[in-house]
């Protein structure tokens, strides 16, 4: 296993640099409603394999290390770009639409390129009370913030494509995209999982901090987190019981994401937190 | 590409079309499959064709003929026209039809396919229909082996030139554009309700595309109710007054507006109510009426998206500028594809061409052989022969390989094979039917001899 994750650090980005390439040539000669073309399945497919290998990355670094490889802000990078990519290609399979492809992968190619150049060294871990519930609460929070990024992705494209349909226009844009509703809905049903994720990671960090002798309250990035996880839910809330639709809808979640990502921000640069990757 | 003359294509397409003709004509000559057959046998048997296809649209009717023995195809179509359909182009047969020739008609035929020669640039139904006619032909014996390998090979030029290039994005009509928009905004429209204001021309065309594009679910709301409830039975909608348009627009997804009403039918108030009602739902409004049903201010309201015929016509005309900027990436992919089809016609007369050359060789040093065979004993005949057949190969290799190339070399190679034809008296001979077999999958001693 030792030497599969050199060889896999280099891997990763080279695969998804290559599904970049696919889905832009997607992008450029597909229209949305064509449904797919044979010369174009490749794209999906090269996704499919580094997600794989991404996987296989983090099963061999766990293997080695003897734990779940979320230890530095590398890792943490390395996953989200998993996450990312996986959240992508589940609503990809769901939806049918390989155009929205371009708007993400880039992300994850520049996410995992960081991690990759950066993350070799293994920082040395103090052993942890109960391990894997804080790895299990680590893995949903990653999941959820990659879940919360495909969704603010979406909300941005639903602008996009609201505003030019509003101004009468037919650009290349807006033949690559799918319709409006389907925006709407993958921007609504990434923010659903990653509300679900985020709770699940909240309440397993509390439940684990205390356990650990931790104050997990007395932590800024739990209430910042708290504060985001409720403008997600309320976002999410509208679009199901006040009918939300549109552009509300998405700037709704759009906060709740902005939110999110300060909390991440404010906990590494500006204050003192159990939370801070080293 | 003209320049290489190993093998005419003998071909001529002979037609109108709406560049030549006004659509009283157009109408008056479009052939059904039946009168197809009865001008394909016309031209099979009078005319003598080889091969034929019939390509009848609304907006064209040609005729392409391979290998007929007609001097005034023009003339030959417009009598085969009157008998057919009782129509006289005889008199302006100059004016209505037009006649093109060898690699001039190919040329125009992969133009009609891929769209470049239709009246709304780069529409999708013409490829259809080039594919019926191709099948037609097939059907009725009047493919060969030319014929098809060229249809093939335009259909597949005009697939390519939809999926590489943009010759077909974009709605070039108003009323596809209404259609498209609303698809983009709502999504799957055949879960969408329709609601149409006015019983009108308009109506009836914009419920044919909704329907097309798979709304099931229609109402019309007109002034006069008699009307509304008769267009209503016709196209299977419910029917309802102007008046009650507040209580039906909420359930509504797509508005279609086209009365004759001298001012707004819908206003902003009625429809702000009806998105509250409708928890802000999108809405698509299409205004097709003149002056203008919807109260401009409609389109300001979060999650309704109104077009009316200004803002349609912009985006066909943006679509057709968009089309038009893709004709010089249609017209490459063309040149490919005929430069390919030519190059596979021309190996026709090669292929034979070089087979019997070496055939030529090849018996000479195998009657030597046999006229000196007593000369030789026994164990050396094997060694003589072997000698015989190397000398022969070395000899021919470059020659071969030259003559291989002549279809590269335009004029310089249809003179070196001819020159070869000539010294080793290969016309004479024939040739070799089957080779041209070995290109065209059937038929190939027709092809060869067309392509001498």
């Amino acid at each position: 296993m030792h030497f599969l994750v050199p060889l896999l650090t280099t891997m990763l980005p080279m695969l998804y640099g290559l599904s970049v390439a696919a889905y832009a040539r997607i992008y450029t000669t597909e229209p949305a409603e064509s449904g797919g073309s044979n010369s174009h399945r490749w794209g999906p497919r090269v996704l499919r394999a580094a997600v794989l290998f991404h996987l296989l990355y983090l099963i061999a670094r766990g293997w080695t290390e003897g734990h779940l490889p979320l230890v530095s802000i590398y890792d943490f990078l390395s996953a989200t770009a998993l996450a990312l990519a996986s959240v992508y290609l589940y609503l990809e399979m769901r939806q049918g639409i390989r155009t929205t492809g371009i708007f993400v992968l880039p992300l994850v190619l520049l996410i995992q390129l960081v991690a990759s150049a950066y993350g070799n060294a293994v920082p040395a871990t103090k052993p942890l009370i109960n391990p894997i519930w804080f790895e299990l609460h680590t893995l949903a929070a990653v999941l959820g913030y990659g879940a919360f990024f495909v969704s603010a992705i979406y909300g941005i494209l639903f602008l996009l494509l609201y505003r030019e349909i509003k101004a009468h226009r037919m650009s290349f844009f807006f033949t690559r995209m799918p319709p409006l509703e389907s925006l709407g809905r993958m921007n609504v049903s990434a923010s659903s999982a990653g509300l679900v994720l985020l709770a699940l990671a909240i309440l397993m960090g509390i439940g684990w901090g205390k356990a650990a002798g931790l104050h997990p309250f007395a932590d800024p990035k739990t209430w910042l987190t708290i504060a985001a996880w409720c403008m997600l839910g309320f976002a999410v809330l509208a679009y199901h019981r006040l009918g939300w639709r549109g552009p509300r809808a998405v700037y709704a979640s759009l906060a709740g994401f902005a939110t999110l990502l300060l909390s991440r921000v404010v906990t590494d640069l500006f204050v003192n937190s159990f939370h801070t990757f080293k | 590409m003209a320049e290489f003359a190993a093998g005419p294509l003998d071909l001529f397409c002979v037609g109108l079309s709406y560049h030549t003709s006004p659509i009283e004509v157009r109408d008056a000559v479009v052939l059904n499959d039946e009168e197809v057959a009865r001008a394909m046998e016309a031209l099979r048997v009078r005319g003598g064709a080889a091969e034929a296809m019939i390509l009848s649209t609304c907006n064209r009717t040609e005729f392409y003929a391979r290998g007929a023995r007609i001097p005034d195809p023009a003339g030959f179509i417009a009598a085969l026209l009157r008998e057919i359909k009782g129509v006289d182009l005889q008199l302006q047969a100059g004016k209505h039809l037009y006649t093109l020739r060898e690699e001039e008609s190919i040329q125009h035929l992969f133009r009609v396919a891929c769209g470049l020669d239709s009246m709304v640039l780069g529409e999708p139904q013409i490829l259809g229909q080039v594919k019926d006619a191709s099948e037609l032909s097939t059907r009725l014996g009047g493919a060969g082996p030319v014929t098809e390998r060229l249809l093939d090979t335009v259909l597949r030029c005009a697939k390519r030139a939809r999926s590489e290039t943009g010759i077909g994005r974009g709605p070039v009509s108003s009323a596809y554009a209404g259609v498209s928009l609303a698809a983009k905004v709502l999504g799957n429209l055949g879960e969408k309700r329709a609601l149409l204001v006015g019983a009108g021309e308009m109506s009836a065309l914009a419920w044919t595309h909704l329907k097309d594009a798979g709304v099931t679910q229609f109402m019309v709301a007109n002034r006069n109710r008699e009307r509304g409830e008769a267009f209503g039975e016709k196209y299977c909608s419910r029917a309802v007054s102007l008046e009650a348009l507040p209580v039906v627009l909420p359930g509504a997804d797509l508005v279609v507006s086209a009365t004759r009403a001298p001012g707004a039918v819908i206003t902003e108030s009625m429809v702000r109510t009806a998105m509250k009602i409708r928890r802000n739902r999108p809405l698509f409004c299409l205004d097709l009426a003149v002056p203008r049903d919807i109260e401009p201010q409609v389109a300001r309201l979060e999650n309704v998206f109104l077009h009316d015929l200004d803002a349609l016509g912009q985006i066909v005309a943006q679509s057709l500028s968009q089309r038009r900027a893709e004709i010089p990436r249609v017209e490459t992919i063309i040149a490919e594809e005929l430069g390919r089809f030519l190059k596979w016609h021309r190996s026709l007369a090669v292929k034979p061409t070089v087979t019997a050359f070496r055939h030529h060789f090849e018996k000479i040093a195998a009657e030597e052989l046999e006229r000196h065979r007593g000369r030789f004993r026994p164990e050396d005949v094997a060694v003589a022969e072997s000698l015989a057949h190397g000398i022969v190969q070395k000899l021919l290799h470059r020659p071969t390989t030259r003559l291989r190339n002549a279809e590269e070399d335009g004029l310089e190679g249809a003179a070196r094979l001819e020159t070869v034809r000539d010294l080793f008296g290969i016309e004479s001979e024939g040739g070799n039917a089957g080779e041209a077999g070995e290109h065209s999958g059937q038929g190939g001693s027709d092809a060869d001899r067309n392509a001498r």
